[in-house]
């Protein structure tokens, strides 16, 4: 569904993204790791076609970011770092209008806005101000911004930060019905999260993929040395797994 | 086009969720009925000066088109000057700021029909400030009944000329928008070239031949005085549509090179 080809974005003399190549299939959440600079968001805003790669392609459902990105952008939510909110609008006059630049056609307009709310959790202040909601509110609105017009591919970076332990438990379960239908790329810092949620993890360091692999393949790969009588070392977590992989 | 109604939409939708629009009604009915009162007590004492005298002629010359309505026009033009900017600065600024753009790059909408949904927003606070002044002429026809009433032909050909030019001023205030995150630049420098294209007709009377003609060209009051006269030229439109088409353009490059940064 995703394919990231020889992707490189510089700025300057900086190389953020170096050479990141991986592919998402259908129906797969693809959990995205990389300590803080790693290149997650340059690559997230270089799938969604916000930022033009410095050299690499991307392909969505097949079709080029740069050369189809009408087509990209019909098939695409996308949930930015920082949520890309009009404070001055209440939630649904800004659901509404996102709705509707997406081609949410006018009938379904209203039940489409209400389900999105539903799923996020954002009925209870759906008609206050947005420059008025709390910082986890507003990441629940961004969260239900892109979820609108359910398109198939879900591109979010980091949709939990901000919430409190339940609505991230909700989140979670929410992503998780998502899978099947929808194909998911989502950076997050919650080791736990990935664990929960994702079927497949990528881990990019300083610009480079350093691991793209199961979970349970990562743990065989990187499981510790044969005890004494010859039995495999206790499975290593994700946590020691991306310490190993990315402080080099 | 369905797309720019829509940004259109919210673009109003912010206007009136915060003071902007009404703070902008406010000042231009205020300032523009100071004008009018004005204008209207200097008539008035001309023309008792006129009657007690006696004299027809100098009667008939004192037309209450060019005494009142040409030169209230000319005065709600040079406030559009000072009000534009504040409508404008925002609109391209604040989202790049703010980062909504990338909301709107990375849904199915062109630069252009953001541009165009932008730029009709703005036209549409352009009209109802404009359609709150029609009080004046209206004031105006009521009392004088059709005895020397107003000449609506006049009138409404200088309403024209002053939505010709604040559309023009948008155009501009607009593009300047799409070069800033900042809305206080984008206002300031929407304000001093707008400032510009009116202080620069006072340089014409200094210079002489094609020289003169053509800055007399470059300066947008004179444009906008051809219509409040009733004399409406085309080189007057092509003057205001062409800087509309040419602000619009630049902003839509400006829109879609921005990713390119
Ligand atoms: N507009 C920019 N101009 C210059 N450098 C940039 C720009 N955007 C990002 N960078 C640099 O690119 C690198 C990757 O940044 P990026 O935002 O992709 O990291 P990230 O993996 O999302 O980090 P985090 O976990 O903190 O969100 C960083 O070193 C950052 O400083
Ligand atoms: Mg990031």
């Amino acid at each position: 569904m995703i394919e990231v080809s020889h992707l490189v974005k510089s700025y300057r003399d900086l190389k953020a993204v170096q050479d990141v190549t991986f592919k998402v299939e259908k129906g797969e959440i693809l959990g995205f790791l990389g300590p803080n600079g790693a290149g997650k968001t340059t690559t997230m805003r270089m799938i969604t076609g916000v930022l033009p790669p410095s050299s690499g392609s991307v392909k969505v459902a097949g079709f080029d970011v740069f050369e189809k990105p009408m087509e990209v952008k019909r098939r695409i939510g996308y949930l930015p770092e920082t949520p890309p909110l009009y404070t001055d609008m209440t939630v649904r006059a800004y659901l509404r209008f996102v709705a509707e630049i997406k081609g949410v056609k006018r009938a379904q307009r209203e039940s489409e806005v209400d389900k999105v709310a539903t799923q996020t959790n954002c009925g209870q202040f759906i008609h206050r101000v947005i420059g008025n909601l709390s910082k986890g509110q507003r990441q629940r609105v961004g969260l239900a911004q892109a979820l609108l017009a359910d398109p198939e591919v879900l591109i979010l970076d980091e949709p939990t930060v901000g919430l409190d332990p339940a609505q991230i438990i909700e989140v979670r379960e929410l992503i998780k019905s998502l899978a099947g239908k929808h194909t998911i790329v989502l950076s997050t810092h919650i080791l736990p999260e990935v664990v929960a949620t994702c079927q497949r993890v990528l881990i990019i360091s300083q610009g480079k993929v350093v691991a793209d692999d199961t979970l349970q393949g990562l743990q065989r790969t990187h499981a510790g040395a044969l005890t004494a009588d010859g039995h495999p070392g206790p499975a290593p977590s994700l946590e020691e797994i991306f310490l190993k992989l990315t402080s080099a | 086009m369905s797309n720019a109604i829509a940004i259109a939409k919210k673009e109003l939708n912010i206007y009136f969720a915060t003071p902007i629009a009404y703070v902008m009604f406010t000042l231009f009915v205020v300032i523009g009925s100071y004008f009018f009162l004005r204008l209207l007590g200097a008539y008035e004492q001309a023309s008792l000066a006129y009657m007690r005298f006696q004299s027809p002629e100098m009667m008939n010359r004192l037309n209450f088109q060019d005494a009142i309505f040409r030169n209230l026009f000319g005065n709600l033009g040079v406030i559009l000057i000072f009000i534009i900017p504040f409508l404008t600065m925002r609109l391209v600024a604040e989202e790049k700021r703010q980062k909504t753009i990338e909301l709107l790059y990375t849904t199915p909408v062109t630069p252009g029909e953001i541009v165009l949904g932008k730029y009709l927003a703005c036209l549409a606070i352009l009209v109802i400030a404009l359609a709150l002044t029609l009080t004046y002429p209206l004031l105006v026809q009521f009392n004088a009944g059709d005895q020397n009433g107003v000449e609506w032909r006049s009138v409404l050909l200088g309403y024209g000329g002053l939505f010709l030019m604040g559309a023009a001023y948008m155009a501009i205030g607009l593009f300047i928008s799409s070069l800033t995150e900042s809305q206080v630049v984008a206002a300031l420098i929407t304000f001093v070239v707008l400032l510009m294209t009116w202080i620069i007709g006072w340089t014409a009377g200094e210079a002489e031949g094609w020289v003169r003609d053509f800055v007399t060209y470059l300066a947008s009051v004179s444009h906008l005085d051809s219509f409040s006269k009733g004399t409406v030229d085309l080189k007057d439109i092509v003057y205001f549509v062409s800087i509309i088409v040419l602000g619009l353009f630049a902003t839509n490059r400006a829109v879609e090179a921005h990713r390119w940064s």
